[in-house]
């Protein structure tokens, strides 16, 4: 394009540039709003307090995508982001597949063990939130291992691990947004 | 023609140019897991309700004693598991082309998932005819034993493994379907309904130790 139109190209340089500077100012002044909230709000671990700071924080991350985005086009943050060297050819999608028996057999084996390993820990008898988070975590590993391998997620590429993964975390972690109120409810009981 | 838009794709074929293909899968494949992604986000959220409704009772039950509950759904995870290998297998098969033994495979993968439908239902009638479980209401006996108790363990339990129980059937059919019409399927198309079978494994992952695990019942009282 510059090399085109060069007057055209200065151009779209001082509006890059302005747009950069707009987006970073509102970047930063939400990240100055949840910086603010964390001092001021008098129990910070409130319903609304975290609501408020999760959101300045999300807005403040969109804001910054535009100018990481620049960056990353103007080759500042190549090595961030470098592509693990796949350039085979698309001929219609051809058909890729990965893996042989003994790996998948492997998996499963794990995958089982994990499984035994749950039911049993599910009979010592620890405290609630202990074992809650050993069966999540295991659970997770186990999710992990069906993900990257019966799924093929690990042969893929990256970007579309990066499209998928990262949006499903954090939705899910949205959702935890209201378990603070839970714990609320159960201190609001009347009876007992 | 067609050499020419191979040339342009190649030229485009970095992670994140774009293209016809983006990701480097088929437009049928990224749907399927677009719909996975959404998926999961229908079963987390379930799963948190259900979390958020526990923490906020003065009481949860546990009432799954080893037999029959804890014993028959861990078999059923080991059914899903069994069926999650035999279908990469079906997909491997496809992959280099032997139909007849990808086939065989999906005939075996859908073993696994009816018998895990079977034991599941066995294990649900148990509950409604046994203990006479009901979506809003507790038993009596159970009301006994944890006082206060709240009465959505019905509703969670019979919302998030029935949700579950469904997924499996339709991943059952949407096999079968596969099975029949494999000649005229692509690899493509096997290996997207492998997709859905691994995911409805996948979630079972999460359900199976947030219902059944959590809620083992140590002491159950002798019949």
């Amino acid at each position: 394009m510059s090399t085109r139109f060069g007057s055209l190209g200065n151009l779209m340089k001082k509006q890059d540039l302005i747009l950069n500077a707009i987006c970073l100012l509102f970047a930063a002044g939400f990240v100055v709003m949840a910086l603010t909230n964390v001092r001021r709000a008098g129990n910070f671990f409130s319903i609304d307090s975290l609501f408020i700071t999760l959101v300045s924080l999300l807005l403040a991350g969109i804001f910054m995508v535009i100018p990481l985005l620049w960056a990353y086009e103007n080759g500042m943050l190549k090595n961030l982001f470098a592509a693990e060297g796949d350039d085979t050819p698309v001929e219609a999608v051809p058909v890729h597949f990965e893996g042989t028996t003994k790996l998948f057999l492997v998996i499963l084996g794990a995958l089982l063990i994990l499984t035994v390993v749950e039911v049993l820990l599910a009979y010592i008898q620890v405290p609630l939130v202990l074992m809650l988070t050993l069966l999540v975590g295991l659970s997770l590993i186990k999710a992990a291992l069906i993900l990257a391998y019966f799924m093929h997620l690990r042969y893929e590429r990256m970007s579309l691990v990066y499209t998928l993964i990262p949006m499903l975390v954090i939705c899910i972690c949205l959702l935890f947004i209201f378990f603070p109120d839970s714990f609320r409810q159960l201190g609001l009981r009347v009876y007992r | 023609m067609s050499t020419h838009a191979h040339a342009a794709e190649r030229l485009t074929a970095d992670d994140w140019s774009g293209g016809t293909f983006p990701y480097h899968i088929g437009h049928k494949k990224l749907g399927m897991w677009l719909f996975i992604v959404s998926d999961a986000l229908t079963f987390s959220a379930l799963l948190i309700g259900y979390c958020y409704v526990r923490v906020s009772s003065d009481a949860w039950p546990t009432p799954f004693a080893f037999y029959p509950s804890i014993i028959f759904s861990t078999v059923m995870t080991l059914c899903l598991l069994a069926s999650s290998f035999t279908m990469v297998m079906a997909v491997a098969a496809s992959a280099r082309r032997d139909r007849r033994k990808a086939r065989r495979w999906i005939g075996a993968t859908m073993l696994g998932g009816l018998t895990f439908l079977a034991l599941h239902i066995y294990e649900w009638l148990h509950l409604i005819n046994d203990y006479g479980l009901k979506p809003f209401t507790l038993p009596a006996t159970w009301l006994e034993r944890w006082p206060q108790a709240s009465p959505l363990f019905g509703a969670t339990f019979f919302a998030i493994t029935g949700l579950h129980m469904f997924h499996v059937l339709t991943g059952v059919l949407y096999l079968g379907y596969i099975a029949l019409r494999i000649r005229r399927k692509t690899h493509e198309d096997v290996e997207i309904s492998g997709l859905y079978w691994h995911f409805v494994d996948l979630v079972w992952m999460f359900v199976f130790p947030l219902i059944y695990l959590l809620s083992v019942d140590f002491h159950p009282p002798a019949h």
